[in-house]
């Protein structure tokens, strides 16, 4: 065993910064495009009352929520390419397959929101005369939103780490770095302990965070 | 653009090959993720600090810390460290056990945990030892109200199998990317495990949904 010298990590740690600044971002970017927009856009598409709007819907969050994130990623970007002809740069791949991914897991929390509301709710508003519009925003989304943000807060964590799986394409995160600095230092244990080390870090404040946004909103509406 | 299907009669055997790596790789971690979880869920709920405290960090950092780093780490540091020659195989399924304890771990304690306090009681009062209580009245129940998240977490496991190919071990995954830039042809080879995990993991979260319903209505 040979000793070990933590200075070549602190030497190289702005090279590691850099990358897991990538992992924070496309946690951001998926949480906010994939968990919010595109996962609430798919849990009305999933309600509808209509079948075709429905159905391909169901099929796509069925797809992406039974696949592995890596064969979707390597599928985005060596597939894709292939079928449609577009070619994109690999964060641009890794983006997508992350959007598409998470998605598709938060539309299932916000539907069983939406759901878990009650049908009470839908027919006191419509008995009280209420039109469509303001139903929606007056009685059910208030109340859906109370049982979807905590479970869709806690997600956020299952996104970062997702998000270091996507270093299978060649984008600059926290991986790519170290991979690249142990493999000129020849110094693995330092270099990858610290990175281990600072994912955790960023790991635990995203959790504890969380934990404490949940209580917080649970609180705030009881 | 064509879908080749003769490409994957021709390259079949080397997909399955990959295909029961990847099975080998889930049965090695499950085997430890059983064990493991079931040691670290006694040792979380022992009344002594001296177990519950390294039990607790096992957990969170386990399930906090990325996966790829915790495989990556085992296979460049483990051999450094130690000198022992550590193949990809072993240190991805190993870790993916480990992970795999410390989810298992909080599943079983929440089975535990859900068996009314009554039962214990009652179990009590009939003078039932510590064994009997365990076997015949806690862990049947506990065991079942644990099935339904088992089942979704090995749907969670067998997608993680996938991320042994981050250091070069040829699953499933790995090898129809190998098999991609070998013949310019992705569209087929990833298409094609794309489906064949679907296959895999859809009837297991199908079931898992099933299970948490027949819970819910019971």
């Amino acid at each position: 065993m040979s000793d070990l010298d933590f200075s070549v990590a602190w030497e190289y740690l702005p090279a590691l910064l850099e990358g897991l600044w990538t992992n924070i971002l496309l946690t951001a970017l998926g949480f906010l495009c994939g968990g919010i927009v595109l996962g609430s856009l798919l849990a009305a598409a999933n309600l509808s009352r209509y079948r075709v709007v429905r159905w391909p819907a169901m099929v796509f969050v069925e797809l992406w929520r039974s696949t592995p994130l890596l064969v979707q990623a390597i599928w985005m970007h060596f597939a894709v390419p292939g079928l449609t002809g577009i070619v994109t740069s690999p964060f641009q791949s890794a983006l997508l397959a992350l959007v598409f991914n998470v998605a598709a897991y938060c539309s299932e929390i916000i539907r069983a929101g939406i759901l878990g509301v009650g049908r009470g709710q839908f027919e006191a508003a419509k008995a009280l005369g209420l039109p469509a519009f303001q139903s929606w925003r007056l009685v059910i989304l208030p109340q859906a939103l109370r049982l979807v943000l905590p479970p869709l807060v806690g997600t956020t964590i299952s996104i970062f780490k997702a998000t270091a799986i996507l270093s299978i394409l060649a984008i600059n995160d926290l991986i790519r770095a170290a991979s690249r600095v142990s493999s000129q230092t020849f110094q693995p244990v330092e270099i990858y302990t610290t990175a281990a080390v600072l994912a955790f870090a960023v790991g635990l404040l995203i959790t504890l965070a969380g934990h404490w946004l949940e209580r917080y909103l649970k609180r705030g509406w009881a | 653009m064509s879908f080749d299907l003769a490409l994957l009669l021709r390259y079949w055997p080397r997909l399955l090959e990959g295909l029961w790596t990847t099975l080998a790789v889930a049965a090695v971690g499950l085997v430890v993720a059983l064990i493991g979880g079931a040691l670290v869920c006694a040792a979380r709920r022992s009344p002594s600090r001296a177990f519950t405290y390294p039990a607790h960090a096992f957990i969170a950092f386990f399930r906090i810390t990325p996966e790829v780093i915790l495989i990556f780490w085992a296979y460049f540091c483990i051999p450094f460290l130690s000198g022992a020659r550590v193949s990809g195989f072993w240190a991805g399924s190993l870790t993916l056990g480990l992970i795999g304890a410390a989810y298992l771990a909080e599943i079983f304690r929440a089975g535990i945990e859900t068996v009314p306090k009554g039962q214990w009681e009652a179990a009590r009062a009939m003078g039932l030892p510590r064994y009997p209580l365990w076997r015949c009245v806690v862990l049947p129940q506990a065991l079942r109200f644990s099935i339904p998240p088992l089942v979704n977490y090995f749907t969670e496991f067998l997608k993680n199998t996938t991320l042994l190919a981050a250091v070069g071990v040829s699953e499933l995954s790995l090898q129809a990317y190998l098999l991609g830039g070998q013949t310019f042809r992705y569209v087929e080879f990833l298409t094609a495990i794309a489906l064949v995990y679907f296959a895999i993991i859809f009837p297991f979260s199908l079931l898992s949904r099933r299970l948490e319903v027949r819970h819910g209505q019971s």
